[in-house]
């Protein structure tokens, strides 16, 4: 691996058609060119991927070497000279290449999608291949279906691999095979069937022919027809650029750019084929109030009149807390900021929340209790420039596939060692399983997480004890974690982890080798009971062996949702005001009651939980549900039901009539991601640029739009011009907001925070966060269950996302085969789950990855399955905590006659 | 007939001689790799194998020494030695005799080889239809590991050496070094870019050698008779030893023959092939495998040497020697070469993949009376734009029959293509090119 | 998988210190056995040696002595490239077509017989040449061929096969 430092020292000097250019040694001559603007023809050549010198484009004249070499995998040389342009015999090569693709290349170009955008044809243009001298017969390829969202046309091929190579080296997916040999080599699936894979789009986007399209948008655009608009995605917490391409306000097809974006081109399957959700026909489309059992449509004018009054009148009845708010974390942090100004400073309550709740906020909460910020204090870059990476419960492939390829990069490109402890096992299947790549991987139980993190911490601490530096000024902590540990048996670790001590050992000694630590912690970590506490562990670790001030070392909690670090940072939960202080922060109250020309409530706020409590006591009348679905997403046994049904009034601003929106009093429209500006704040706190591409359907508004018409109607105009306006406020209160470029700068931990912590602070819940669970293990013909999120899905739009509903459309209780052979289940087998709660039938799937004793079921699918759940709620961060529980499993009679 | 000492196949030529341990020992074998434990220093190996003069028998021609030479000496992890025994080049049959025939020769070689480059684990590489000879290797493995030659400590060394052979399954480009390399690991045998080198970045991207059977055939009897001795054999200093030349085609008596280098062509196919096998005389032949172009009755007392073929312009590759008679058409045989390239061309350069493909074409519709004008000078072209833009020798190779036929029998085309009664594509339909 | 496969397939896997090594070996394991490389072997392989079963595909498809699909009991495979060519192997192919009445690509309705044209087989001084599963038939002649055949379907071997192969026989004065 070589350091950034190591070759900006090491620089050689290049002459290309006569330019000169200093480069880093190991620079190769197809970048250099393009570094002093020589733009060097090729095919099978991308930034991305190992060179492999296959299309033999690239060639160019190097003094002093015998034959043209491709600059494609030559890396330059001091003194080196090259001829590009400017040889006869490069052109002549060039010209021949060309000829020799084109002998084969069918004349399609004007019914090609890839019509105007293509290398192939931009080559031909430039180097004049006349009318080709091949009189022969084509290769023709047999034309086979090839999967629902990907369409492949062999004929086009020019066989550079760069799909092939992308599949494996980038993603680690391997799913596309190079079938045959010589010109007959065609890309297909495996065997006779259709593709299965991440569907991340990536092959058909590099491939630079029309070989590999897009079924969304076939046949229905010439590129130059269609407008380009950059904005971020709106599905997870990865913030990945993309652009929107449109004609005619629709939305056509979704693009990205290799270097550009903190996904740097890539995109997952929700990013690239999970944007046909702005044309959905369902959407709402115009204001709606509730009459009788039915809804008539309205004006907005009206609407927003009976929103507004209703509200005036309750709180002038029952008081400001009768009314309280719930906002998605997929909102602009103009929409959410907007949004508790309008509940703190217009209706004067602290009863409000967001999304953050259900997850991100445990690993905030534990970043900014130790750290002093509720920020990551590494980037993406740290990833990739990482020595040693430990995921924890992330499912990172799953949750937050780009950030997954970070990880993926630093391991398989740049030689870092990856620690996984996942509730996976290492096993291939038809989407990548991270923990293939790991040095170390403990395969644990999605609720045993909490415990391998302990044995891990106990195995560093007795084989290397406490970091030097800190062990003077922070003694007491670091003994007194020291003791905790050692008071855990490892016998007792082993067996409930599984693994043997020397295993946690092995791992412990390349974690504690590591001088860029960076520790990513998922959804299997932070929706879990006692995920915040195990997020602090994972820091105590990190503090422990001395890694966490160190510039590339942090904790790194992922964000489920695109904006759920936003929802935090501007204020969109009850205990926190905008820049994440705590309510009762004396110095911001006064900022922003000045700013707001309004005062702040006094009263603590409230979580969703707590607001559910008191919708059920009658307490709270009124509710204004944003984007967010509780009768659709809660588990009956929280009671959601009854607590909704109570309400006096309920207001949800909505793209689709969800669950609750079918017993809203009033529906108000509100505009998608696509088809608003703002801005999102990524989970490693970088604040970037949304776009609109397309007009608002029907009448629909952004969110924030709506919340200012509301403080019209309710006689405290809080008025905007557009999104740059409420910019401009948020920015002015906080400095951290500021688009900064296309990098984050990540926050330094605050020394005084981390001091306090040390000398005390972490006291005050240390022992509930070292302590093994009593509880009785699961009997053993139990199965944990456990609710996850798929790659397929996120948030709360993708079920409405044509394009994923075609890769994932039900859900199934997936284990793993031999656990299915264990209990008499083949897949495809209908079985009854039972517990406490309930019972549901469910159908069974195989996942060789997911570790026996364990059951995995889609959460976007989990309508009926959600009975089973109990919940809990974390004393920390008062979340709901719901998505595991235990269910015994017993096989469906099949009916005679019927069919499995 | 002139006789000359054989070396690789003198145990062969014995009576009775099975190939058995029983019998290589017997005729003196392990003694090479005896001494060399014994008696020399790893580098004293790779210096006596240069001095020697020594050139790879697989097609290339390299020194044997130099490329061991190039194997870092202190690099840490494993290091390998791969056995090509794919021989899979048109015209080439040798690496199978002296396989199926005598395998401890080529596995002493192996093993004195693995020593000199410090690598403990050897594959064979066999194209996967010499089934009997894969068989008769792993049979001479396990005698030799029963006898301490292979295995841990050889012969009380403290040198682990394990041999084991690995079957190919159809593909002539694997016998390309890199191509190998690639198979041997399991995937698609396509070649590398070099550099990097198969002696620092070979199998795993561990440093590597890859030797062909009869170059390694050749190892323990430069150690038993001095590379002094095998230096003076041949034409030296740049072609020395013997070789087993494949004689085949339209003589008397095909088969392999154990010559000196040096010696003229019409020495091999006169003496010892017994000439012409009926009265048609000598219209062409190729010196050294498919990959070699075609030479003359002119050529006949060219040397059968690595400079007098290069200087001729053609090469001694393989060894593989095949003799056409007149009445063989050369439009024909190039087609029919031609056929054999465009199948199993890997597919992975352009210029390669794609002008294999036409050019095969071209050759049909001029051999079935379909030519235009035109195809000659098109096919020259092609030639010259597939040549030398390529990863691998392939290449080169594929173009030598085509060009060389033009070169010397350009008429015959040009009639071919006169008699066409219709031209292009609009007449019969191509037969199907299938893999 | 029976278990004397298991322990071959276990002491592949121990020559090779990376696990892909043994794909192919594995593939001719599976095809000796079975008589073609079936989808649920690929799979199989694929599981084994930690490979996605699109790798194994493409692998698979890469060389030509691979079957994707069961093909007769005897495969016979008459080399038809230049130097068997000079020697008659065209003849060869008619021979067989005579005896069997099959073509190149085709096979018998009793599924004995398979018969390709394929390229070099490494025989070329003893052409024209034919191998028949694992064995080589060499300097075939119509009676030859038409012997080997009979031989096949009676013995399903035939003691016309060569090897260890040399040629010339040394002549000795
Ligand atoms: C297309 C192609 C096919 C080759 N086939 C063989 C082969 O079948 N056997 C062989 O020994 N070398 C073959 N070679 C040569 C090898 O690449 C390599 O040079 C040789 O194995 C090195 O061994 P040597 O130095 O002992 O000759 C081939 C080369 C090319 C380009
Ligand atoms: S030259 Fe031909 S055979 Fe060699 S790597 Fe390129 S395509 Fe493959
Ligand atoms: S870009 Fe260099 S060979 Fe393809």
């Amino acid at each position: 691996m070589a350091t950034t430092d190591e070759t900006q020292t090491d620089l050689v000097t290049v002459t290309i058609d006569g330019k000169s250019i200093k480069v880093p040694k190991g620079t190769l001559v197809i970048e250099a060119a393009r570094q002093v603007g020589v733009m060097i023809p090729h095919f099978c050549y991308h930034p991305k991927l190992d060179p492999d010198a296959n299309c033999r484009m690239c060639l160019v004249e190097i003094e002093k070497m015998p034959r043209l070499q491709t600059s494609c995998s030559t890396p330059v040389a001091e003194g080196m000279v090259v001829k590009s342009g400017s040889s006869e015999q490069v052109e002549t090569a060039r010209k021949s290449v060309l000829d020799f693709i084109l002998a084969n290349h069918p004349l399609d170009c004007p019914v090609c999608d890839q019509g105007g955008r293509c290398d192939l044809q931009d080559f031909s243009h430039e180097y004049t291949a006349t009318v080709s001298r091949f009189s022969e017969l084509k290769r023709v390829f047999q034309k086979e279906y090839f999967s629902p969202l990907i369409e492949t046309q062999m004929n086009r091929c020019v066989q550079c691999l760069r799909c092939v190579r992308y599949c494996d080296q980038v993603m680690d997916v391997k799913a596309l095979a190079p079938v045959g040999r010589g010109t007959l080599t065609e890309i297909k699936a495996f065997g006779a069937h259709e593709l299965d894979c991440e569907f991340c789009g990536g092959c058909v986007q590099i491939c630079p022919v029309g070989a590999i399209t897009s079924r969304m948008s076939m046949y229905e655009f010439r590129p130059w027809m269609l407008k380009r608009t950059d904005s971020i995605c709106g599905y997870c917490g990865d913030g990945c650029q993309l652009t929107y391409q449109t004609k005619n306000n629709d939305l056509i097809e979704v693009s990205s750019t290799y270097g550009s974006g903190r996904n740097n081109g890539d995109l997952c399957a929700r990013g690239y084929f999970g944007y046909q959700v702005s044309e959905h026909p369902d959407r709402l489309k115009t204001p709606m109030i509730r009459e009788g059992e039915s809804f008539r449509t309205v004006t907005w004018e009206e609407a927003l009149e009976h929103v507004g009054q209703s509200l005036l009148a309750i709180k002038q009845k029952h008081g400001p807390d009768a009314i309280a708010g719930l906002i998605t974390g997929r909102c602009t942090n103009e929409d959410l900021y907007v949004f508790q100004k309008f509940m703190r400073g217009i209706i004067g309550t602290n009863q409000l929340d967001s999304s953050v709740r259900s997850g991100h906020l445990a690993g905030i909460k534990a970043l900014q209790r130790v750290q002093g910020t509720p920020r990551w204090t590494v980037a993406f870059e740290d990833i990739l420039e990482a020595d040693v990476l430990m995921l924890v419960g992330t499912n990172v492939t799953e949750t937050n596939p780009i950030t997954g390829l970070k990880v993926k990069e630093a391991v398989k490109r740049r030689g870092a060692r990856l620690i996984t402890i996942e509730a996976l096992e290492p096993a291939i299947g038809t989407i990548s399983n991270i923990s293939n790549l790991a040095s170390y991987h403990f395969s644990v139980r999605a609720d045993r997480i909490h415990e391998a993190v302990l044995g891990f911490m106990k195995s560093v601490m007795e084989t290397h004890g406490v970091d030097q530096e800190i062990r003077g000024g922070a003694a007491g902590f670091g003994n007194d974690i020291f003791s905790r540990l050692s008071g855990m048996p490892w016998s007792k670790l082993e067996q409930m982890t599984g693994y043997e001590t020397s295993r946690f050992a092995e791992a412990a000694a390349v974690f504690c080798q590591g001088k860029k630590v960076v520790v990513l912690v998922g959804q299997g970590v932070l929706r879990s009971p006692g995920g915040y506490g195990t997020t602090m562990n994972l820091l105590d670790l990190l503090l422990l062996t001395g890694k966490m001030p160190r510039p590339g070392c942090g904790v790194a909690p992922l964000a489920e949702l695109n904006n759920d670090q936003g929802a935090f940072e501007m204020g969109a939960v009850g205990e926190a005001l905008p820049g994440g202080v705590p309510i009762d922060h004396a110095e911001t109250r006064q900022a922003l009651t000045r700013a707001w020309e309004r005062s702040i409530p006094a009263t603590p706020g409230a979580s969703f939980p707590e607001i559910l409590g008191r919708m059920k006591a009658g307490t709270i009348k009124a509710l204004l549900m944003v984007g967010e679905n509780p009768l659709g997403s809660l588990p009956p046994s929280s009671g959601v039901e009854q607590a909704m049904q109570k309400l006096e009034f309920l207001v949800c601003q909505e793209a689709f009539r969800t669950e609750t929106a079918g017993i809203a009093h009033v529906l108000l429209p509100v505009a998608t991601a696509a088809e608003k500006d703002g801005t999102f704040i990524n989970t490693e706190g970088h604040l970037q640029t949304v776009r609109k591409a397309v007009e608002p359907a029907g009448e629909s508004r952004p969110d924030w739009e709506v919340f200012s018409a509301l403080s019209v109607m309710m006689d405290d105009p809080m008025e905007y011009l557009d999104v740059r306006d409420i910019g401009k406020e948020i920015r002015n209160l906080l400095p951290g907001t500021r688009v900064l470029g296309p990098a984050p700068m990540p926050p330094k931990p605050d020394s005084q925070t981390v001091q306090a912590y040390m000398a005390g602070e972490y006291q005050r819940d240390v022992a509930v966060r070292y302590r093994l669970p009593e509880g009785p293990e699961p009997a053993s013909d139990e199965l944990v269950l456990v609710l996850t999120q798929s790659l397929f899905h996120s948030g709360k739009f993708s079920l409405k996302a044509n394009g994923l509903i075609k890769v994932e459309s039900a859900g199934r209780l997936y284990v793993n085969p031999q656990e299915a052979g264990r209990r008499g289940l083949g897949e495809g087998d209908r079985v009854a789950l039972h517990n406490s709660q309930g019972s549901v039938e469910v159908t069974i799937g195989f996942r060789e990855r997911i570790p026996s004793g364990m059951g995995v079921f889609p959460e976007h699918f989990d309508g009926e399955i959600c009975r089973l759940f109990p919940y809990t709620v974390d004393p920390e961060t008062k979340s709901l905590v719901w998505k595991s529980t235990v269910v015994r499993v017993e096989p469906v009679p099949v009916l005679p006659g019927s069919r499995k | 007939m002139p006789v000359y000492e054989p070396i690789l196949l003198k145990n062969m030529e014995q009576p009775g001689y099975t190939g058995s341990l029983k019998d290589y020992e017997q005729a003196g074998g392990y003694q090479a790799l005896r001494k060399v434990l014994k008696e020399y220093a790893p580098e004293a190996v790779i210096e006596a194998v240069k001095k020697s003069g020594l050139r790879g028998r697989g097609g290339a021609g390299f020194p044997t020494g130099v490329k061991w030479g190039f194997i870092p000496k202190d690099h840490p992890g494993p290091k390998y030695l791969c056995c090509n025994a794919d021989e899979s080049e048109p015209g080439t049959f040798k690496d199978r005799q002296l396989m199926e025939r005598d395998p401890h020769q080529m596995l002493e070689g192996m093993l004195i080889t693995c020593y000199a480059i410090g690598a403990e684990t050897a594959y064979i590489y066999i194209r996967g239809e010499f089934r009997l000879g894969a068989k008769i290797l792993w049979r001479a493995i396990d005698e030799a590991k029963a006898a301490g030659y292979v295995g841990d400590n050889v012969l009380g060394s403290g040198r682990t050496i394990n041999v084991y052979v690995h079957q190919g399954a159809g593909a002539y480009i694997c016998g390309e070094e890199t191509a190998l390399l690639e198979s041997l690991e399991g995937k698609r045998g396509l070649p590398r870019f070099k550099p990097p080198f198969p002696a620092t970045h070979g199998l795993y991207q561990k440093p590597t050698v890859v030797n062909n059977v009869e170059t390694m055939a050749n190892i323990p009897h430069i150690i038993n008779r001095g590379w002094e001795w095998f230096a003076s054999i041949g034409s030296p200093p740049k072609s020395t030893g013997t070789r087993v030349f494949c004689l085949s085609g339209h003589v008397k008596r095909p088969g392999n023959y154990e010559v000196p280098m040096g010696i003229p062509f019409r020495e091999l196919i006169y003496e010892f092939g017994g000439g012409m096998r009926s009265e048609k005389p000598l219209k062409a032949f190729i010196p050294g495998g498919a990959s070699a172009p075609f030479l003359t009755p002119e050529h006949l007392d060219v040397k059968m040497d690595f400079e007098a073929l290069a200087l001729a312009g053609s090469m001694l590759g393989s060894g593989g020697v095949t003799v056409m008679e007149e009445g063989t058409s050369m439009v024909w045989a190039a087609l029919r070469l031609m056929e054999f390239f465009y199948h199993e061309s890997c597919g992975k350069c352009t210029p390669c993949r794609e002008g294999s493909s036409w050019l095969v074409q071209i050759l049909q519709r001029i051999w079935h009376k379909r030519g235009q004008s035109g195809d000659i000078e098109l096919m020259e072209e092609l030639c010259r734009n597939i040549a030398g833009r390529t990863v691998c020798a392939f290449g080169e190779a594929e173009v030598g029959p085509v060009l060389s036929t033009i070169k010397h029998w350009r008429h015959e085309y040009e009639s071919l293509i006169q008699e066409s009664a219709v031209s292009g594509r609009g007449g019969r339909e191509l037969p199907v090119l299938a893999l | 998988m029976s278990e004397k496969l298991q322990k071959e397939v276990k002491e592949i896997l121990a020559r090779y210190p990376v696990k892909r090594s043994a794909l192919l070996p594995l593939l001719n394991l599976v095809q000796e056995q079975e008589g073609y490389v079936s989808e649920s072997a690929m799979r199989e392989i694929a599981g084994v040696l930690d490979l996605t079963p699109a790798q194994v595909f493409e692998t698979v498809t890469f060389y030509t002595m691979f079957h994707l699909k069961p093909i007769g009991t005897y495969h016979l495979q008459v080399c038809r490239s230049l130097m068997c060519a000079l020697v008659g192997s065209d003849d060869v192919v008619d021979w067989i077509k005579k005896v069997l009445d099959i073509g190149p690509g085709q096979t018998t309705p009793d599924k004995a017989f398979t018969l390709s044209v394929v390229e070099c087989l490494g025989s070329c001084g003893t052409g024209p040449m034919m191998q028949v599963n694992d064995d080589y038939y060499e300097q075939l002649t119509e009676a030859k061929v038409k012997r080997i055949l009979d031989d096949l379907r009676r013995d399903g071997t035939s003691s016309m096969k060569s090897g260890p192969f040399m040629h010339p026989q040394p002549v000795r004065p």
